[in-house]
């Protein structure tokens, strides 16, 4: 994450360091917030709408009594943001007929799969029709999918309204989960099929299924799908990349429809649940320090992962041994870090540890004293070979452990140096 | 469309009014305009870093022209602003067909890109444009990755009358494009499509692989697909796949979509390449040759 980040980090340093607020330090915020938002796709009309909002808000607001007025500014920015993309949906879990609608190659296909993988995991019966007779290999590529995760498949036909009449008939599973090709708002003949499936199908959802990575056109684009067809929920896919995904507050802010899920990789497996904080804070550029540390609390209990000590800069081998159990059950490194506000940038090398790559520290890690855990600048060459022969392991590794180390540990102190307002933020979070 | 263009050059035209009977043109009386100017390139769909670049490049021009009196400033500043976007999209420029014509055969094309952008559908058509000129193409299937991916390709080459060349299911993509070199080579076919499966460019692995079917198959182009409603992110995975591999031109699809085609703009400035052809729909003739001219004064023009 090269770029991500550094708007809002700058943002955030100007409030803190501002004594007080006045219309110009207000004006300044807001023309960062802007420029945060604008890279992150959400619509321009939008922004210029939202930042008057917080100008405004700022400006006549008094902080309630006790708290700091830097943080009152911050707080609004982010009310008036989880104002429009509300808390997130829960799916209801039961029997329920879904349609999935959206723009070429947003995902839909893919996000079927994923849907009835989730409701699968639930414990309910779910199966889907396939309705998309234009793209080539339509049904081969949902039909695939399908049978990796054995959930039954309905399509293959000419017509894309018989296809589901049928369907419904054939099918007597909890979910019905119905795939459409893709369509956008000129196309007038797909626009009445759409409206078509609707009247045939009777769906208690229909979610669009929108890309992270889309532009300004978001809106409208919603806009035209809400028109047609009153969506329901929106899932936003491709989270894995870089985008930022503002093209889903232009869609919520024009629908009012709420995000169920987000898409995060290519296999029925890569689903989320969507999470407000985390996306505001992905909009915005600015790590997720809130979320990090309840997720590190609620999975690991009080003690076991002393989070304060890591984020004061003191970070020994036994600390990263605890961050690697706190990682594997927290989930991928990357995302762990994308939540950590990073007040420097980490070498990309820092995301790429794998998980077998972690489950060798760790059995090399088992190797070493406690006095060596704890001060791993004492530990030479002859002290690798050591830990190396009892662990099985070869000294490079040993060795490329010891770098690792030291990278997170400069990582760490990156976070203390200055550079970001950590003491303040780790005030403002209790910590 | 591009209404706001319009409404913001207007805002743009009265304000350099007072500029004329002043006969100054600093930084101070220009900055309100060109901000309104750059959230105008903003909404239509330019990254935001691209179009700050822009207007500070048109800027720079602006500042260092002397005004006369009755000299038209409206038609300055549209030049200079159409200036900067056309030496965007003119860089390394080149004629794509005459490159066919010229290049030896058999020539090597692979399609790259993110997650579906639209490259099936794009070599699906680019066969079809070449076929019709009278060159004999070939498509190699390596995208061994995605469910479906086979059979999409395959419906396209039939319904084309195209030989495909594949591997199975989770096969080495690299082996499947050389293959296809190697049997362009025996049949002495002209062009070699390569089809290569949808990846983020944050996938280190998949990014690797691509590496891989560069080094092994060390085609002629390499053409980056990428989609008229993408936002800023344009830029992101522009940068990464030319770092990559190194493309050579790149294609816009679903113009038909966003006709606001700002990301072309934010697309050439990021690799410096040229903007080949626009894809405008799905059908295989839905392929126009991309002329840097029409898409700046669609921009300008609205
Ligand atoms: N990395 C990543 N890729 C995704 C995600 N969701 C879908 N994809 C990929 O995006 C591409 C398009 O996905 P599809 O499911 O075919 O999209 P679609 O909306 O059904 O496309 P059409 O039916 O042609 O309109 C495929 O390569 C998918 O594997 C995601 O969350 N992350
Ligand atoms: N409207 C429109 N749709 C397009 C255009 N080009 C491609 N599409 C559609 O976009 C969807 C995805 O296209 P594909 O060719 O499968 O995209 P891809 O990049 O090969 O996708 P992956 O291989 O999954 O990464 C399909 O539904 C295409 O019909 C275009 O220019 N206009
Ligand atoms: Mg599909
Ligand atoms: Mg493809």
């Amino acid at each position: 994450m090269p770029d991500l980040g550094s708007s809002m980090r700058a943002v955030v340093k100007k409030v803190v360091r501002a004594g007080r607020i006045d219309a110009r330090t207000v004006d300044e915020i807001v023309k960062d917030v802007q420029r945060a938002l604008l890279q992150a796709d959400v619509n321009v009309e939008l922004v210029m709408q939202l930042s008057s909002q917080i100008r405004e808000r700022a400006l006549k607001e008094k902080p309630p009594a006790g708290a700091n007025p830097r943080e009152h500014v911050i707080k609004i920015i982010y009310e008036t943001l989880v104002e429009i993309i509300g808390k997130g949906v829960d799916v209801p879990l039961k029997e329920q007929k879904i349609l999935m609608v959206g723009l070429h190659g947003s995902g839909k296909t893919t996000t079927v799969a994923k849907l009835a993988r989730f409701f699968q995991r639930k414990g309910l019966k779910p199966a889907v029709i396939c309705a998309d007779t234009y793209r080539p290999g339509a049904y081969a590529q949902l039909k695939q999918l399908c049978d990796q995760i054995g959930v039954p498949c309905y399509g293959d036909g000419k017509a894309p309204l018989k296809i589901v009449k049928e369907g419904l008939k054939t099918l007597k599973d909890d979910v019905i989960i119905v795939d459409t090709a893709g369509r956008h708002a000129l196309e007038k003949d797909l626009i009445k099929e759409m409206k078509d499936l609707v009247r045939i199908l009777k769906p208690d959802q229909k979610i669009l299924v929108l890309d992270a990575a889309i532009g300004q056109v978001a809106g409208a684009q919603a806009k035209a799908f809400n028109d047609a067809v009153s969506i329901t929920g929106v899932i936003l896919t491709k989270m894995d990349g870089t985008a930022k995904g503002g093209g889903a507050l232009s869609a919520v802010a024009e629908t009012g429809a709420p995000i169920a899920f987000m898409g995060t990789g290519e296999t029925p497996e890569d689903l989320e649940r969507f999470d407000p904080d985390g996306y505001i804070s992905r909009l915005l550029g600015m790590g997720d320090i809130k979320s990090l540390i309840e997720r590190a609390e609620e999975s690991l209990g009080k003690g076991e992962l002393d989070v304060k000590a890591m984020l004061r800069g003191k970070f020994t081998l036994e600390d990263m041994y605890k961050q690697l159990e706190a990682i594997n059950k927290l989930g991928p490194l990357k995302q762990v870090m994308q939540m950590v506000p990073l007040g420097m940038e980490v070498p990309d090398d820092a995301y790429e540890v794998t998980k077998d790559r972690l489950k060798k520290y760790k059995v090399i890690m088992d190797s070493m004293t406690d006095e060596e855990l704890r001060e791993p600048k004492i530990i030479g060459s002859s002290r690798i070979k050591r830990i190396a022969i009892g662990s099985g392991t070869a000294t490079e590794d040993v060795r490329g452990l010891l770098k690792y180390h030291k990278m997170m540990q400069t990582a760490m102190k990156g976070l203390r140096g200055g550079k970001f307002p950590m003491r303040k933020m780790m005030k403002r979070f209790k910590i | 469309m591009f209404d706001v263009l319009r409404r913001k050059v207007g805002a743009f035209k009265s304000d350099t009014k007072t500029l004329i009977l002043e006969r100054k043109l600093d930084e101070k009386s220009l900055e309100k305009t060109l901000q309104a100017f750059e959230l105008a390139l903003i909404e239509s769909n330019i990254a935001v870093p691209v179009a700050e670049d822009i207007i500070s490049s048109v800027k720079a021009e602006l500042l260092g022209t002397k005004i006369g009196r009755r000299a038209n400033i409206d038609e300055i500043l549209e030049s200079a602003l159409q200036k900067a976007m056309i030496k965007v999209l003119s860089a390394n420029e080149f004629d794509f067909d005459e490159y066919i014509e010229k290049a030896e055969k058999p020539v090597n094309i692979i399609f790259v890109g993110v997650n579906g952008t639209g490259k099936t559908t794009t070599v699906a058509k680019i066969a079809q444009r070449l076929k019709k000129q009278g060159y004999s193409v070939v498509i190699a299937s390596a995208d061994t990755y995605r469910a479906g991916a086979t059979e999409q390709i395959e419906t396209h080459a039939e319904r084309l009358n195209l030989k495909v060349i594949k591997h199975q299911l989770g096969g080495d993509p690299a082996a499947v494009v050389y293959d296809g070199v190697q049997y362009a080579r025996a049949r002495h076919k002209d062009i070699v499509l390569a089809d290569t499966a949808g990846r983020m460019h944050t996938n280190v692995n998949l990014m690797e692989e691509l590496k891989k079917i560069g080094r092994v198959t060390s085609p002629d182009l390499v053409i980056f697909v990428d989609e008229a409603t993408a936002g800023n992110d344009a830029v992101e995975r522009a940068k990464k796949f030319n770092d990559a591999v190194g493309i050579d031109g790149s294609i816009l699809t679903k113009v038909d979509v966003d006709v606001k085609g700002g990301a072309a703009i934010s697309i050439a400035h990021t690799t410096g390449k040229p903007i080949l052809f626009l894809g405008t729909g799905q059908e295989y003739d839905d392929l126009v040759k991309f002329q840097p001219k029409w898409l700046v004064n669609k921009l300008l023009e609205g």
